[in-house]
């Protein structure tokens, strides 16, 4: 048979049909985000109610714009593409420093205007927290967490990366992180196994990396992915031995779990808020910021979530018996080593930065 | 006017809408898609020669297609034999049985991973009862392996193995088994030589669309999976997360599609779900080393089967009633398998402590008031439920005039629009919504509901073509000819002929539309551009960062739901009459 309609008729039909779709299209557009309103992305789980309570509802009273705030995890690479497609739904987002510094070196983020900040507030917060491409509302750190069960007071316990790696000593299953985002991979943990000095850990020796990994691999239960894997595993006692974050595991020893974590060879980071570019509630934004950045607000949340503020004077108002838990407490921090996000981002003569190797390289690892 | 008048009084024309929304949406995008794969505008291959000089990558690819073999093969082992025994069953218990197996597959996808997560989990159910019988001393791997995976997988697909295959089984005249019983074959031969050939279009549609839906798998495998458990969807879903290298993804994308559309053409997917001529399949598709064995044994088989009828005729009960109950245990134990976990997620939402508990420690119904007492919980709930609403509408309209349109074309072109129609739920969906998600990037609809609705619609629309079509080819068309003869116009015979005799097909496809709206996480959370949270998103977003029983509570609400839906179809197909029930049941 023949096809019933000519190409003309088929345009005919075709213009009154894609004006149709394109109406309330362009009615959104011009109201999607009306003045007065905020979207941002502050991360998942109780860690990101904790971050709700403490900063965007007494946000939202002080200053009457009306912030949906998004507990989950936004991507980089998921940030990189809404900036390029200029379609920029979510105006502030809470993302690692690597992967902030990656966006910022490839021009994808508004400049922070600390210039709205409270002077008081700023002399108190370390440098490393207010670059110019974002700003760090507080610091963690990445710990062993071991279970007491196993392990009881009296026995010997793990208390380095090199008792993790040790198995004979030390028998038991383990989880890590899963290397597949690059940022948050076990490699300096790896690398302290390996006896390389806490000092002389960057740059980074991936080969060595690998190779460290390669030996624990077989004791492995699972590559944790979220924040709800480490809690499960360990609240189900699928693995004695874990990688976590200090929050998490601090959250399991609040409710009684059997679970210790060890503070030596702790890798402390931070978080920036970080601004995509062409966001159209820029100003809102910057406020938020600063919101985030004053010494009660940290402290309200340290109370709410064992994070540690990045604003000093916070800690005059926090409780001992909470200051102690957090990452950069004097007692744990001389223990600690510094994640330097600086080396993840460096992109080398091949035009590919140490991160996308990273994430390459556990590719092909984790299948072999 | 006059120009939507001619097209819609050409049947072909009435496809136009849906066609309109699959191109626009997904079909145009995946043309660019493809391009952006070739390295357009300079055109290389090097994508895919980057894609698969990675040995890791390669890896993946044959992982992708061993996982999705075994879950398919296991499907049709567990499927065949009980879709079988559902076909044999009395009347009332095979509607039961077939309520049974829809039931699971109206629930949604996360909260059954999740229940299994549960269930295998070191602390879980089936650990801890084997641990208090004292029959293992420590907690059995179960989780974080290949096995969760499959169980996981298999648990997810089995109602859509099972379904085509009872659709087609049903339709077998029973009476042929009886005659080649008759004519002194075994049970087994008759079943083998008549009843297996006439069943083989259901295996086909069940086991190609099982195998193409596993391709697309990612979710289950990551949150069951061990340390290997990576599929080509985990990995063009990372890819997507970390690097967004458009030309890398497309080719991953695209070597997924490939597999998936070489098994479609291979096979063939009977998209209308009747079988055309059975008959001519059957000699077509029937072994040849058995018929040549039967050949050559056939002198000498003639005698024995003479005797062994004979003596088959005097030792029939106890045989059927030994095999009546293994075939009752079996159909039991399948029936726990895909309502178990269902049941433990209702039982775990009154749980009181902090933590997801089987059995609960404590009693309470904190989890429901942490659900509607949140307000970004109902928030979800709401826009899920308005989004749902909207694809309903928009799906059940285009849907119902393109399968009313295709019922009157010929066959060849039926079932080549509807092969189109179906890509969306057909192809992985993984690959489906990343070629949405570049379409809506490039026509600025990301993050907005008009985006999520056309997203949502282009799947919905495929589930209401399906099963309107298939309520049409019952239709008799003397009655719309006789309302035209009688100076009716074509709309007031549609409205008060044809579609009062449709009703049931078109609400069943708006209740399918809905819940696959309601159900959809894959393609919904990349176009969402995250600034809309639906309620699958929100409780994915709760997988991955908090498992607290709030999952539960809300997955409760949500399997209950499709009872609901049940309830309502069956309202409407009681109301519709008997002999519109006979034709329901028939199709």
């Amino acid at each position: 048979m023949s096809f019933p309609m000519n190409r003309r008729q088929l345009l005919q039909m075709a213009l009154p049909a894609s004006a149709i779709g394109c109406l309330p299209l362009c009615a959104r557009k011009a109201s999607a985000q009306p003045a007065g309103q905020l979207k941002a992305v502050v991360g998942g789980g109780r860690f990101g109610k904790a971050f709700v309570e403490a900063f965007v509802k007494p946000f939202e009273a002080e200053s009457g714009v009306k912030v949906t705030a998004i507990t989950d995890d936004m991507s980089g690479a998921q940030i990189a593409a809404m900036v390029a497609s200029k379609n920029v739904t979510v105006d502030a987002i809470v993302r690692n420093q690597s992967s902030a510094l990656e966006l910022s070196q490839a021009g994808q983020l508004e400049t922070i205007d600390y210039s709205i900040f409270r002077k008081e507030e700023l002399a108190n917060i370390a440098d490393y927290c207010k670059k110019p491409f974002g700003f760090a509302p507080y610091v963690y750190s990445w710990n062993l967490v071991f279970n007491t069960r196993k392990f009881a007071l009296g026995q010997p316990r793990p208390s380095s990366w090199a008792d993790f790696w040790d198995v004979e000593r030390f028998p038991g299953m383990r989880t890590l992180p899963s290397g597949q985002y690059g940022a948050a991979g076990p490699w300096e943990e790896a690398l302290l196994a390996d006896d390389v000095p806490a000092n002389k850990l960057y740059p980074l020796d991936i080969d060595r990396a690998f190779a460290s990994l390669t030996k624990i691999k077989p004791y492995i239960r699972k590559w944790w992915t979220s924040g709800a894997e480490i809690l499960q595993i360990m609240q189900s006692e699928a693995a004695e031995f874990a990688q976590s974050y200090d929050g998490r595991a601090l959250a399991l020893i609040d409710q009684g779990k059997p679970v210790e974590i060890v503070r030596n060879q702790a890798k402390l980071t931070w978080d920036y808020w970080v601004i995509p570019k062409g966001t159209p509630n820029v100003a809102n934004a910057q406020r938020l910021l600063e919101f985030t950045s004053r010494a009660d607000r940290q402290a309200a949340f340290a109370q709410l979530w064992p994070q540690a503020p990045s604003n000093s004077a916070a800690y005059k108002l926090i409780p001992d018996r909470i200051a102690h838990k957090l990452a950069t407490h004097p007692d744990h921090v001389g223990n600690s080593i510094i994640l330097d996000a600086a080396w993840y981002a460096d992109v080398g003569p091949d035009g590919q930065s140490n991160l996308q190797r990273l994430i390459e390289r556990w590719n092909d690892w984790i299948l072999r | 006017m006059d120009v939507f008048r001619d097209v819609f009084r050409n049947p072909l024309g009435l496809t136009v809408p849906a066609l309109t929304i699959l191109i626009v949406v997904f079909g145009l995008p995946t043309v660019f898609f493809f391009f952006a794969s070739l390295n357009a505008p300079e055109y290389s291959l090097s994508n895919y020669q980057a894609f698969l000089y990675r040995g890791a990558n390669l890896r993946i690819l044959v992982q992708t297609i061993e996982v999705s073999v075994f879950a398919t093969l296991i499907c049709l082992v567990i499927g065949y034999p009980t879709a079988y025994l559902i076909t044999a069953a009395p009347k009332r218990a095979r509607i039961a049985l077939t309520v049974l197996i829809f039931l699971p597959w109206l629930t949604s996808g996360l909260v059954r991973t999740y229940a299994w997560i549960l269930l295998l989990g070191d602390n879980g159910l089936i650990n801890r009862t084997l641990l208090d019988l004292g029959l293992i001393s420590s907690p059995l791997a179960l989780i974080y392996n290949r096995l969760a995976v499959y169980i996981g997988m298999v648990h997810i697909m089995l109602p859509v193995m099972i379904l085509p295959l009872l659709s087609v089984m049903q339709g077998i005249d029973k009476s042929l088994m009886a005659a080649a019983r008759g004519m002194g074959a075994r049970p087994f031969s008759a079943f083998w030589r008549v009843f297996l050939p006439l069943s083989l279009p259901g295996v086909r549609s069940g086991t190609i669309l099982v195998f193409v839906i596993c391709l697309g798998f990612y979710i289950t495998p990551q949150a069951l999976g061990g340390l290997r458990d990576v599929m080509l969807s985990t990995l063009i879903a990372t890819q997507i997360a970390t690097s967004f290298n458009v030309g890398m993804v497309a080719s991953a994308a695209f070597i997924l599609l490939a597999i998936a559309a070489v098994m479609l053409s291979v096979f063939g997917l009977d998209s209308s779900g009747k079988q055309a001529h059975p008959d001519r399949s059957h000699r077509k598709d029937r072994p040849k080393s058995v018929f040549r064995s039967s050949v050559l044994t056939k002198g000498l088989g003639d005698r024995v089967r003479a005797a062994y009828w004979a003596r088959e005729l005097y030792q029939q009960g106890d045989a059927s009633n030994w095999l009546a109950l293994a075939g009752s245990v079996f159909l039991a134990l399948v029936m726990t398998f895909l309502l178990l976990p269902g049941l433990l997620v209702i039982v775990m939402s009154f749980s009181g402590g902090a933590y997801l508990e089987f059995p609960p420690s404590t009693l309470s119904l904190q989890w429901y008031q942490s659900f509607f007492g949140d307000p970004s919980w109902t928030g979800a709930l709401w826009t899920s439920v308005q989004i749902g609403l909207m694809v309903a509408v928009l799906s059940t309209i285009v849907g119902t005039l393109a399968a009313y349109g295709l019922s009157r074309t010929t066959p060849r072109i039926r079932s080549s629009v509807t092969i189109c129609l179906m890509t969306p739920i057909t192809l992985p969906a993984v690959v489906v919504g990343v070629a949405i998600y570049f379409g809506m990037v490039r026509l600025g609809m990301l993050g907005t509901a008009t985006g999520i609705v056309l997203t949502q619609s282009v799947g919905a629309t495929a589930y209401v073509v399906a099963i309107v079509s298939a309520t049409l080819a019952n239709f008799d068309r003397r009655l719309e000819r006789s309302a035209l003869s009688m100076q009716a116009s074509p709309l007031q015979t549609f409205m008060r002929v044809t579609m009062p005799l449709i009703r049931p097909g078109v609400i069943g496809g708006a209740l399918f539309a809905f819940i696959h709206s309601f159900d959809e996480v894959v393609q919904t959370s990349l176009v969402s551009g995250f600034s809309i949270r639906t309620l699958p998103l929100k409780m994915w977003e709760n997988m991955r960062n908090e498992l607290d029983p709030t999952i539960a509570a809300i997955g409760s609400v949500i399997t209950l739901m499709p009872i609901l839906w049940l309830v309502a179809l069956y309202v409407t197909w009681w109301r519709a009459g008997p002999s519109a029930r006979k034709r329901w049941l028939n199709t």
